[in-house]
């Protein structure tokens, strides 16, 4: 695609090629002109050296006459002006008609005439000089010197003639010049318009199109700008809005911070505390170790004990055991002896009786066995269950035993953390401190920041008229070029 | 820990109550007619023995299994000097045999001395002559049951250890008979 400096070259050069045409035409028509002028006036000098040649000749007659007729000598003037003139007249028309081969044969003619004019001249002055008066009369009633003038005159006149006819075709031929130089220049100059208007409509309609277009892309982009702009300064006010809530939240942060300076340092006062606390529980728990131990050791006693009352639980279970068996047996016996009695008859119902109430008293044993059994099992199982809440105790105690070692351990740990604790709180104050100090640092910087934010959002403001201002001014523009569209 | 002054208490009344018995006269005959039995349990059924069908009673003996075409013989035991044959009381009365083993031995007969075991004895009972009646035909559970007792409320069939003894001697000798055949 052509730029505009290219169009607007091609039309000035169309413009100046055209000029330069129609100059080089009117230059070279001038020149015509002028060569013809020249030529005419050639011409004309050589119709004035030719006038002059035949007035010299009739000057030198002139004085021959006078100086005859008066015999005075001032008579001879103009014949011998006419005697120093002519051989440069002749020579000049030579010169001037050097290019026409006629005119020098003509001048060749003409030469020998006016030689013998002059000698014929000459002769007759001689002779009246001398005062021989009738001789020269009658040499000039001779009529030789009329010849030689008139064959001269003649000469002049064929020369003459073809001097006006060269006169004439030289003035036809600047006419013709004239008017092909007058045609040239109107027609030129009415092409040269038409070419230069058309260019000019042609360049004028492609730019007021291109520049059209782009006017309407600056204007749309003024518009996006503009809206950009509008967003840029929303965004920047809510940046400044943000950026203010920053600093409070910041100047919270800070006091926060300091806060936490303190609370460390309290930390670490009370990790202290807390230090001297766990080594003066570390002695008690110590104390209750020691106490653990000792009733470790009594419930292991009374576990001993436990079992020794169930082993003697178990020996009275066996002694019951052999209690029972005799009372069956004695059951047994009596039933045999009730049946032996039974068996007597008569004289065995006394030892019946006496056998039915070892029966009954063996019956009443059995039962109170099975009370006392039942009474033992219950011993027993209290004994067992005893035995093993008490093993459970011991396995309390022994789980009580660890854990208080643990615990000494933990507090012995816990002691040494709170060491560690204590430096960490005031490594957390130090730190806590300088992160404070950062705080009001981070604190002044968002103050900057702000600062900023409020400066660009009115730099922003002033894009925002800008863009606004360049709106109007791409639509002024839209109108300039485009009336039409714009309206 | 259970309290044990019922127990000096029961021991205290058992040795008054043994003792009562030898500081008082001999009671004179009673009045009211008792008949004297075992309380007996098969397969969980409730029995009564009569103390005067039997010879003696018996715990605990070992007894020796011996092959015998009578399915009831458990084996052989030795009662004071002498082989006893023991039959089991259930199975003679027409109950599988028990799993438990026959703790209890009741000897009958006099010649011939037969033992009948069983697995539980519930005790000795005596039982008025008026709360003994002859079994009924809803009562009569087998041909060796004549009586039946009423004990506490609950009706106790009498085995007739006569019958059955009886019944052992008959088989025992159609036995041999079959066996001198052979």
């Amino acid at each position: 695609m052509w730029t505009f400096g290219r169009k607007i070259a091609a039309g000035f050069t169309l413009a100046f090629l055209l000029l330069v045409t129609i100059g080089a035409v009117a230059y070279r028509s001038i020149n015509s002109l002028t060569d013809t002028s020249k030529s005419v006036t050639h011409t004309h000098e050589v119709l004035e050296n030719i006038s002059e040649m035949v007035s010299l000749m009739k000057d030198a007659e002139t004085g021959q006459r006078g100086y005859i007729i008066t015999g005075d000598q001032p008579f001879l003037e103009p014949y011998n002006n006419a005697l120093n003139g002519l051989p440069k007249v002749v020579e000049k028309l030579r010169t001037l008609t050097a290019d026409n081969p006629n005119q020098q044969k003509r001048i060749s003619q003409a030469e020998p005439l006016i030689k013998a004019k002059l000698e014929e001249l000459q002769q007759t002055i001689d002779l009246r000089r001398k005062g021989d008066v009738a001789q020269v009369t009658q040499i000039v009633r001779g009529g030789a010197g009329k010849k030689f003038m008139d064959d001269l005159r003649a000469v002049a006149a064929q020369m003459e003639q073809e001097e006006r006819e060269l006169l004439a075709k030289r003035a036809e031929e600047v006419e013709a010049a004239a008017s092909s130089a007058q045609k040239t220049i109107i027609y030129g100059t009415l092409l040269c318009l038409l070419l230069v208007t058309a260019a000019a409509f042609m360049i004028t309609r492609s730019l007021s199109g291109q520049i059209g277009l782009a006017v309407q892309h600056v204007q749309s982009s003024s518009v996006e700008l503009q809206s950009t702009a509008n967003q840029q300064a929303s965004g920047a006010k809510e940046s400044s809005t943000a950026m203010s809530e920053i600093t409070t939240t910041i100047g919270e942060l800070l006091a926060t911070s300091r806060q936490i300076a303190e609370s460390a340092q309290r930390v670490a006062h009370i990790a202290e505390e807390t230090s001297k606390a766990a080594r003066s529980g570390d002695q008690t728990v110590e104390k209750a170790h020691e106490s653990v131990t000792s009733i470790k050791r009594q419930v292991d006693l009374i576990v001993t004990h436990m079992l020794d009352l169930g082993k003697k639980s178990q020996q009275i279970g066996g002694i019951l055991e052999i209690i029972n068996e005799l009372a069956e047996q004695t059951n047994i016996l009596a039933i045999n002896a009730t049946i032996e009695a039974a068996g007597a008859g008569d004289a065995g119902k006394r030892f019946a009786v006496v056998a039915d109430e070892i029966r009954k008293l063996a019956d009443r044993v059995a039962g109170s066995t099975k009370d006392i059994r039942v009474l033992i099992e219950e011993i027993r199982a209290a004994v067992n269950t005893t035995v093993m809440a008490t093993e459970g105790g011991t396995k309390a105690v022994d789980l009580g035993a660890r854990q208080f070692t643990e615990v000494t351990t933990a507090l012995k740990q816990i002691t040494s953390l709170l060491g560690t604790t204590t430096e960490a709180a005031r490594e957390i104050e130090l730190s806590t401190k300088q992160q404070a100090t950062a705080v009001e640092q981070v604190n002044v910087a968002i103050s900057s920041v702000a600062q900023a934010t409020r400066e660009t959002e009115a730099s922003l403001t002033q894009t925002l008229q800008t863009a606004t201002q360049l709106t109007g001014l791409s639509r002024e523009l839209t109108r300039l070029i485009q009336p039409t569209a714009s309206a | 820990m259970r309290d044990l002054s019922p127990i000096v208490q029961t021991v205290s009344e058992l040795r008054n109550a043994f003792d009562r018995s030898y500081s008082l006269p001999p009671s004179s005959p009673e009045t009211e007619q008792i008949e004297n039995m075992l309380a007996v349990r098969l397969s969980g059924n409730p029995y009564a023995i009569r103390v005067t069908e039997i010879t003696g009673l018996a715990s605990n003996r070992k007894t020796v299994a011996i092959p015998s075409p009578i399915l009831a013989l458990l084996g052989v035991a030795g009662i004071r000097g002498s082989l006893v044959p023991i039959y089991s009381l259930a199975e003679l009365l027409g109950y599988t045999r028990d799993m438990e083993p026959a703790r209890w031995l009741a000897l009958c007969g006099t010649d011939d001395e037969v033992g009948l075991g069983f697995s539980d004895l519930e005790g000795y009972i005596r039982v008025p002559m008026a709360q003994v009646y002859p079994a009924s035909q809803e009562n009569k559970t087998h041909e060796y049951v004549k009586d039946v007792a009423r004990v506490g409320g609950l009706v106790r069939p009498v085995i007739s250890i006569t019958s059955l003894v009886e019944m052992i001697k008959r088989r025992c000798a159609e036995n041999r008979v079959s066996s001198k055949q052979r």
